[in-house]
């Protein structure tokens, strides 16, 4: 073929993604049904804090840190999108990826595989919002939310919510190529999650940890994909903390490409050296 | 009951193959054991009661609905997998050829040895949840009828989930793709963490008689903690024995409607 | 030379450890392994538009030498050079020239129809409409695929699967193909077809083909050259016709006589019905008992041929070397 065959970087780009992206559009509107239910499994995990923290916010005459059993509403149904944003590749699926060769067919194509799994996952996501809104409004009908987001508040939340969606991308797309060194990290990923689910803001707002905890929180990425996007929307918060946990965020997203692309040499090398 | 215990014999030998799963398994409940224990204290941090709930009460909850959930996993949730894969895969016709009642068949199949932890570690949990024990309630249960109550409704509320999980299973019967079963439940379960009064009155009453977590975690938790009444006990063993009926019912009624279309 | 291999070695190193738990502790600290050459001192090199099989038992080491070749496998020391590339060093322009076909793998969406995974294959090899549209609509005639493409490939046989497949690893018009057991599992329709695509492709583009294959049809319908490797080591490489000559040990007579005559002196008697005799004789003798043959028998008709290609392929292995 001549070199006209070819389409510039940018463009096939452009094309790459929205390929990507409709395809998991039209893959995942036939399984809806599914997606809804694993939802409602979802779901029930912020149902059970709402209600723990309102009752405590209630049983202490209406507010914990100050925050109201509203604000806990907010809080929590926000986390519903939150949380629907933090779904990725999975870690566990690696092995999987190794052992049934999809990975080789990934590898004789001139793409970096990643770009697979962010593409696929992102038009995953439009198919999850527009599947979440109702969910939404069923769920603010019944908590009854204190929600009052300022046009900055709200933009920036939309921006956020994709850097978490990157960041958790590129930080559980390095834990699972340990599985190229060895098979025996389950118990690392457990670990992981735990200290995830105590330290993002998932688990709970996270001011109402301990300090200690709250300074070690801020050394680690998993506030950035949680914690911060809620609060981005729900507040309070400041224009300055706006603007400093996006440049946070873009930290991540670049230590996370760092950190991806090094190990991802290292582990072709080390799968094309052994690989049977 | 011969049947039950050949296939959990060889569900044992096969597992005692795998330590790795094990000490995985050890893990797995202590990093849940942690986080469940860090959320107390949280809570607790904040308040003195939850709900009239003190923080000895709450811990004997976590430690029932721990044992409970081991229960499930350990027996309820591989035997109800195996069902559905069965039905999607059309291997479920051996099922229908054996000599034996397929209800029972279908409910001892499988067994997760490991999960077991769960259990211990949940009963250690009761243990030193009562000896820390702050003053009972006022229920009527009491003396010699707390450990009666405490077990006659434990064994009873997980009967109830057995029951509610093989009737939503039997659905497979007709709408072959029910995978997400499993995690709607593991979903719902997680509720039981915190005694159902919790909850706001419509969502009490479906974990209560829907998805019958009320029973199977809450009431145990009410003998533990001296709060149990023998009419809320009656009514746990009346709620069994109708629910068992039901699913009886209901799994006679699937498997004839999967002979007749499968015909 | 579209494809060189010179020298080529792949060997992996194999845990080993005797079973039981403490035994399985210890190899965590103290690892015991084996040394097993999967290739060993390979030559060859493959000219633009050939068509070569890669033939040998399971484990000989085609698979290796495939995945070297494809860039998904370094090799542990040797030199490989297709296109001009290193295989392993994984260029772009070198990944876009060449494609891997495995016959039990799939690169398609499962549930959507295959256009759909056409138009994503077009966006990662990053083609122009016009190029695109060409291969494809090609593809889809010469593999007969137009009422297939647009169901999803769920729905569709394996046969059919595997065309589809293989259309979309040759959307971005390769120059060389790998093709690892491409029918394999397939009903013997389907792989007539699959064979006669392959032709033709090749014939239109010039592609060079590299081709393993368990079934002996695909390999004399495709195949003029042939590369034999069993346990990592070449044991052949030269035309098919030469295969059978070099390592057929004997020869098949069939004789028909005007009446007759036991022959069991001339050589084993492999079948007899009474005017037709088939017999084996080693490939030296075969002139000779030709002519005695003819001279001492009422011979109405003789003809001799070479065993088939499979059994020929078998006693290579079963000699070993």
């Amino acid at each position: 073929m001549t070199a006209t065959t070819y389409e510039s970087g940018a463009r096939a780009f452009v094309r790459l993604y929205s390929a990507l992206f409709r395809l998991a559009i039209i893959e995942q509107f036939q399984y809806r049904a599914a997606n809804y239910f694993y939802m409602i499994g979802m779901v029930t995990e912020p149902i059970i804090y709402l209600v723990v923290w309102s009752t405590v916010a209630e049983a202490r005459g209406g507010d914990v840190g100050g925050l109201t059993p509203g604000a806990f509403a907010a809080y929590y149904i926000v986390w519903t999108l939150v949380r629907n944003m933090n779904i990725v590749f999975t870690p566990f699926g690696w092995e999987q990826r190794i052992r049934e060769g999809q990975l080789s067919g990934q590898l004789v194509r001139p793409l970096h595989p990643i770009h697979y799994d962010i593409g696929y996952f992102a038009g995953w996501k439009i198919v999850v919002i527009v599947l979440w809104i109702p969910l939404a409004i069923v769920l603010s009908l019944i908590f009854q939310p204190e929600l009052d987001p300022t046009v900055i508040q709200a933009a920036a939340f939309f921006v956020a919510i994709w850097g978490a969606y990157l960041i958790r991308t590129l930080l559980l797309w390095m834990l699972g190529m340990v599985t190229f060194w060895t098979t025996r990290i389950t118990a690392a990923f457990e670990v992981f999650f735990a200290a995830e689910l105590l330290l993002s803001g998932r688990l709970v707002p996270m001011r109402l940890m301990p300090d200690w905890v709250q300074t070690v929180a801020g050394y680690l990425p998993f506030e950035s994909t949680f914690g911060f996007p809620i609060t981005a929307l729900v507040g309070p918060v400041t224009n300055e903390e706006l603007i400093r946990g996006l440049l946070t965020q873009a930290l991540w997203i670049g230590i996370g490409v760092a950190g991806v692309s090094i190990m991802w040499r290292r582990a072709v090398r080390n799968y094309t050296a052994v690989s049977g | 009951m011969r049947l039950a215990l050949t296939f959990l014999r060889i569900n044992v030998m096969n597992e005692l193959q795998y330590r790795a799963n094990f000490f995985l398994q050890v893990l797995e409940s202590v990093v849940a054991l942690a986080t469940g224990l860090i959320v107390l204290s949280l809570i607790f941090a904040q308040t003195d009661a939850l709900d009239g709930w003190t923080r000895p009460q709450l811990l004997a909850v976590l430690g029932v609905f721990t044992m409970v959930g081991g229960v499930i996993k350990f027996a309820i949730e591989p035997n109800m997998a195996r069902i559905m894969s069965d039905i999607r895969e059309g291997t479920f016709d051996y099922v229908l050829t054996k000599p034996v009642d397929s209800q029972l068949f279908v409910s001892v199949r499988q067994f997760r040895l490991w999960q077991l932890t769960d259990v211990i570690v949940g009963a250690a949990v009761v243990v030193w949840a009562v000896v820390t024990s702050d003053g009972s309630e006022q229920g009527s249960v009491t003396g010699g009828g707390v450990a009666l109550g405490f077990f006659v409704s434990l064994f009873a509320g997980s009967l109830m989930i057995y029951c509610v999980w093989l009737i939503l299973t039997t659905g497979a019967f007709w709408f072959v793709r029910m995978e997400m079963l499993e995690e709607l439940f593991t979903g719902l379960y997680r509720a039981g963490q915190y005694p159902v009064g919790i909850y706001p009155g419509w969502l009490r009453a479906a974990l209560t008689f829907l998805i019958p977590i009320g029973f199977a975690v809450t009431v145990p938790s009410e003998a533990l903690t001296g709060r149990l009444t023998w009419s809320r006990l009656a009514l746990a063993v009346g709620f069994v024995v109708l629910l068992m009926a039901v699913t009886r019912t209901v799994w006679s009624w699937g498997v004839r409607n999967y002979s007749g279309a499968s015909a | 030379m579209v494809i060189t291999v010179e020298q080529l070695n792949k060997t992996f190193e194999v845990p080993e450890r005797d079973p039981g738990l403490k035994a399985a502790f210890s190899s965590l600290f103290n690892r015991k392994t084996r040394s097993v050459e999967a290739v060993a001192d390979v030559n060859f090199s493959v000219a633009k538009g050939e068509i070569v099989g890669f033939l040998g038992p399971n484990g000989a080491g085609k698979t290796t030498t495939l995945k070297m070749l494809s860039g998904l496998l370094h090799p542990t020391s040797g030199r490989v050079e297709v296109l001009g590339h290193v295989p392993n060093k994984r260029e772009r322009e070198y990944l876009s020239r060449m494609t891997l076909v495995m016959g039990n793998r799939n690169q398609l969406q499962w549930d959507l129809p295959a256009l759909d995974s056409f138009e994503l294959t077009r966006a990662i090899y990053r083609l122009q409409e016009g190029a695109f549209l060409e291969q494809r609509d090609e593809l889809i005639e010469l593999l007969d695929l137009a009422d297939l493409v647009n169901k999803p490939v769920r729905q569709l046989s394996l046969g059919e699967r595997m065309k589809a497949e293989i259309a979309n690893s040759l959307l971005h018009r390769p120059a060389v193909l790998f093709l690892d057991e491409p029918t394999l599992g397939l009903d013997v329709t389907m792989q007539r077809r699959i064979r006669g695509f392959l032709a033709d492709y090749n014939a239109r583009h010039g592609a060079s083909i590299m081709l393993t294959s368990h079934y002996m049809a695909d390999i004399e319908a495709l195949c003029h050259r042939v590369i034999v490797i069993h346990e990592g080591q070449l044991l052949f490489d030269g035309a098919l016709s030469a295969l059978s000559q070099r390592f057929a040990a004997q020869k098949t007579i069939v004789v028909t006589l005007a009446e007759p005559a036991d022959l069991g002196a001339y050589g084993e008697v492999v079948d007899e019905s009474p005017t037709t005799v088939t017999l084996r004789v080693s490939r030296d003798d075969t002139a000779a008992v030709t002519g005695r043959l003819l001279a001492e028998q009422p011979v109405s008709d003789l003809t001799v041929v070479d065993p088939p290609i499979d059994d020929v392929i078998e006693s290579v292995f079963e000699a070993g070397a």
